[in-house]
């Protein structure tokens, strides 16, 4: 079990060194280096030629852009893993590093209250649908899972934001928090009111969430229920209440754990999308104006830490996979 | 050689336990060939008819079929089911609500057979300024089908000019309103369809192409060259699909011609969504690797070649379509979000996601919520490609239990 562990770190680690690349490459691929953008940057805001060929040289000399791109890769994961810096980013004028440690926190909550919430309500309505296979209640709700896998996110959230903000003219629902309770210190009310401003995000990112874990769990449960020794538990007389809840569901469970690696992604692309349509204070906004901007550090950096999320996730899957099952064996 | 291999058959039962002596006797051969030709007779259907005779029953899947078909001929008749040529720009009538379909009576008492529809004019709020489009009761506009108006070329060849519905000189008829430039948005929701439709199939041909090439080296040979495709997989597999294809996608260049963006973004799609279909192929060819069909022609000294493309890859093929048909659905989401982003298909190439890229802007929505009539067609297109898949899988193997 332990040299499962170690091995898969050691895998991830390599993963994420080529996912570092990839981010690497896509900080270089576009014409000319950041010290040529910062040089336009600077004349755009009418900055003299000499000046700005000096601040350039500066920057340059400054990120080691003088220097072979494959050295340049290696300083830049270094940095990254060594002092925290990601690169410079000119739109906000500070390292990539504290944008992200701005708004990584927030994306993590949002990320992981939706995924708990769509799992739980997932494998609830899956549990409940099960035994009721073909009946009024299971078509009704493979037909919402079909819907609700099958809209894009993205125009659910403008549908909700139609609703919220003309048809009930809710304001503010693009930040986390009412403006009084900005700075104010965590409180009962303070978490409240966040809930209040984030539900929509938890919702739009959580449905098809949900919808995938019903159907899951829903098919596992089938599958299990069909058992023999569920049959035993059956002719033993037991409620079958206790059947399902006691003999039934922990044995379904571990497909739904094993399922966490794919939905991992599909949820944290929920939330990228939802997001950046609220207009949230996450990284999916500020993933997308730096596409947009081609503020290419924050582009690279952050492809790297959605790639380093996604990885850890499936990573927990796998070791809670493990404590829940004692039959997988590690080879 | 190579012609007996192509030209055998699965051998029905009744002639491979007959026994050797009545073989040798002529009489008896002669009876052989006749019990022969008569098994093939009744015994085996082709297998695209088992698989439409299994397809046929799931109620859903032909649902899908439909959806897809309707979808597909909306893309492909685009200029015959608009009413006014597609790119006629008509700045007057920018954002006109959706007109509605009257019948029987109009406000003058008038009676009409067919359906009709008033003209929408606009008044400014004397308040706010705001602009209002009231319905002109006074002149009422009868629906004709099948009627001669402005010129296109059907299928790009043939010069055409009937369009499928219109309205007498001086009426207008948008059934789901105009877009920013006056354009009527039906007839640019079918336009649309052709190339989000079309980069959703392109993409996923393409995935298809890599994926099996890859699956199909990787479960044949075996080995090392299995192991190393395998780790490729894995790591491919994990990127964040999503943010990767933001990034691609925002470094296509905006100077770019159309037809170049359509195919780099296709590759974009491709580049992460073949993993998948990687992995299945390889499972199903490892599977059938050591069957005695495969093994039999190894023996006969059939090539390496030979193996795989007439042996191997055509009863992986099903497979194949079924995952092709799976994956359209997510080419079709992802490259919505990216247009709608900007960051996709640009004009004057135009999608579903691009036309809905003016409901960013709040107000815009507010004061027009017709535009967001495409999401009806993405989740259509969606729904139809995966009910058709689930049944097309359930389908394409007809020799499993019944």
């Amino acid at each position: 079990m332990l040299n499962y562990l170690i091995r898969r770190l050691i895998i991830g680690v390599f993963l994420l060194i080529g996912i570092g690349a990839v981010a690497f490459i896509v900080i270089k691929l576009p014409p000319g280096d950041f010290a040529s953008r910062y040089r336009q940057f600077l004349l755009d805001r009418g900055t003299p030629y000499e000046e700005a060929d000096r601040a350039a040289q500066l920057v340059r000399e400054q990120y080691d852009l003088d220097k072979p791109v494959a050295e340049q890769f290696v300083l830049w994961i270094k940095g990254i893993v060594t002092e925290g810096k990601f690169g410079h980013s000119f739109a906000y004028r500070k390292d990539v590093g504290e944008l992200i440690a701005e708004r990584l926190p927030k994306t993590l909550l949002i990320a992981i209250l939706s995924h708990t919430i769509s799992t739980v309500v997932g494998v609830g309505l899956g549990i409940f649908v099960a035994p009721r296979k073909y009946g009024l209640v299971d078509n009704i709700s493979a037909i919402f899972a079909f819907l609700f896998t099958s809209v894009p996110r993205f125009s659910l959230a403008i549908i909700f934001l139609y609703i919220l903000v003309i048809e009930l003219k809710q304001p503010s629902i693009s930040n986390f928090y009412s403006p009084q309770y900005v700075f104010a210190p965590w409180s009962i009310e303070k978490v409240l009111d966040m809930f209040k401003h984030i539900w929509p995000v938890l919702v739009i990112a959580g449905l098809g969430g949900v919808a995938y874990n019903m159907r899951v769990m829903r098919g596992n449960l089938l599958d299990v229920l069909g058992a023999q020794y569920v049959q035993t538990a059956r002719s033993k007389g037991l409620r079958e209440r206790v059947v399902i809840v006691r003999h039934a569901v922990p044995n379904a469970l571990h497909t739904i754990v094993a399922y966490q690696g794919t939905v991992l992604p599909y949820m944290v692309a929920g939330e990228l999308e939802v997001a950046i349509v609220l207009g949230l204070p996450t990284l999916g906004p500020l993933f997308y104006d730096s596409l947009i901007n081609q503020d290419i550090y924050i582009s690279g950096s952050l492809l790297l830490i959605y790639g380093a999320l996604i990885l850890i996730g499936g990573l927990l899957a796998d070791i809670l996979l493990s404590v829940l099952d004692p039959r997988i064996r590690y080879t | 050689m190579t012609d007996e291999l192509s030209n055998m058959r699965p051998l029905p039962s009744s002639a491979i336990s007959r026994p050797l002596d009545e073989l040798d006797s002529p009489t008896s051969d002669k009876a052989g060939v006749v019990s022969l030709a008569e098994s093939e007779s009744h015994e085996s259907e082709s297998y695209f008819r088992l698989v439409w005779r299994r397809f046929r029953r799931s109620r859903i899947s032909i649902v899908g079929g439909v959806m897809v078909g309707m979808l597909v001929m909306m893309a492909i008749f685009a200029d015959f089911l608009s009413p006014t040529a597609l790119n006629q720009i008509d700045l007057q009538n920018a954002h006109v609500p959706p007109q509605r379909i009257q019948f029987f009576y109009d406000a003058e008492g008038n009676f009409h057979l067919g359906p009709f529809v008033y003209n929408y004019v606009y008044e400014l709020d004397p308040a706010t300024f705001q602009v209002n489009w009231v319905e002109d009761t006074s002149k009422a506009y009868p629906i004709h089908f099948f009627v001669q108006g402005s010129e296109y070329k059907l299928l790009g060849l043939i010069p055409m000019n009937l369009h499928l519905y219109g309205v007498e000189e001086g009426g207008r008829v948008h059934i789901l309103g105009t877009d920013k430039l006056g354009r009527d948005l039906w007839g640019k929701i079918c336009q649309a369809g052709r190339i989000s439709l079309s980069m959703g199939m392109i993409g996923t041909l393409i995935s298809i192409i890599f994926g099996s090439v890859l699956g199909v080296a990787s479960g044949y040979y075996g080995g090392w060259v299995d192991n190393a495709l395998q780790r490729f997989t894995e790591f491919v597999a994990a990127f964040p699909g999503l943010p990767l294809w933001m990034a691609l996608a925002a470094l296509v260049p905006k100077t770019a011609d159309s037809f170049t963006v359509f195919v780099i973004m296709a590759c974009i799609f491709a580049l992460l969504s073949w993993t998948v279909l990687a992995r299945e192929v390889r499972a199903k060819v490892l599977s059938l690797r050591e069957t005695d069909f495969i093994l039999a022609a190894k023996e006969m000294g059939a090539s390496n070649r030979r193996i795989i493309f007439r042996h191997l890859y055509p009863n992986v093929l099903s497979h194949v379509i079924v995952i092709l048909t799976l994956s359209i659905p997510g080419v079709i989401l992802a490259e919505s979000f990216l247009s709608f982003l900007g960051i996709g298909i640009a004009e004057p190439l135009i999608s579903w996601g691009l036309m809905m890229r003016n409901t960013q802007d709040i107000q815009t929505l507010g004061q027009h919520p017709w535009i967001l009539a495409p999401i009806v067609f993405i989740v259509c297109a969606v729904l139809g490609f995966n009910f058709l898949g689930d049944g097309l899988r359930d389908a394409a193997d007809p020799y499993a239990g019944k």
